[in-house]
């Protein structure tokens, strides 16, 4: 027995399946598994929506029961996965190659090859819109980890792409590189 | 014994040098930190926008149908 679910709710869970595939693609570098990912999420969003309560944020949610899915998944089935990680980049820069240019290339590739920890911080607070508290729910951990996580992950992809930290240029594209 | 002063090495406040523009946690310039989060969202609403699925869409009024009864 289920309550009848509203139909703002509905449209809700609809309005979030964007954000919710480029979080689970962000997370596995696969699109069709995330697809697969995002299905699970809106079937066990449904079946369990008595425990959300209305009003509350209703994203933050809906990406803690993706990441859940993906990490149990993940775990139960660990050796396929390690394959999957090597072959993570190699697919999301052939990807790179269908459609942006060279910059977002560059980018893609080196986000792509981010501790996994810190690409889902940087993800959640730089691309997803949630502050470091909501970031630190739906990653289970302290928000210290994750404000610790997206300096690492920024520093990081500075190195990667050679850029320089001190860059202080006008604001806009094109910054320069140190290497 | 063995000395214990190796184990300071780590956990030293980061003190950018440069103008205070500089961000102390992570010791990037808001520039540069503004241009990596283009650049994150960039990637991630590149996916978010695509249309949505045709079978999550069915998926969900499936589960709606089921429901009901």
């Amino acid at each position: 027995m289920r309550r009848k679910v509203s139909s703002t709710l509905r449209d809700q869970l609809v309005a979030e399946i964007g954000s919710l595939r480029a979080f689970a693609v962000s997370l596995c570098g696969d699109k069709e598994r995330a697809d697969d990912l995002v299905q699970e999420t809106l079937f066990k969003a449904w079946n369990h929506l008595e425990s959300f309560k209305e009003g509350t944020n209703l994203k933050a949610w809906l990406f803690t029961i993706l990441r859940n899915t993906y990490f149990s998944e993940r775990r139960k089935r660990r050796r396929e996965v390690e394959d999957a990680d090597g072959a993570y980049a190699a697919r999301l820069s052939t990807h790179a190659e269908q459609h942006g240019h060279m910059d977002m290339q560059d980018f893609r590739a080196a986000l792509s090859e981010l501790p996994d920890d810190q690409r889902e911080a940087l993800v959640l607070v730089g691309a997803a819109g949630f502050s470091y508290e909501e970031a630190a729910e739906i990653s289970g951990c302290a928000v210290g980890t994750i404000k610790s996580r997206v300096n690492r992950a920024r520093n990081r992809l500075a190195t990667m792409l050679g850029l320089d930290p001190e860059e202080t240029g006008p604001e806009g594209e094109g910054l320069s590189k140190t290497a | 014994m063995p000395g214990v002063s190796e184990k300071l090495e780590h956990g030293a406040p980061q003190t950018a040098g440069g103008p205070e523009a500089i961000d102390a946690a992570s010791g990037l310039s808001p520039n540069l930190q503004a241009h990596i989060g283009r650049h994150v969202r960039a990637v991630f609403d590149e996916v978010a926008r695509e249309p949505v699925p045709e079978h999550l869409l069915r998926l969900l009024k499936d589960l709606e149908r089921s429901g009901d009864k």
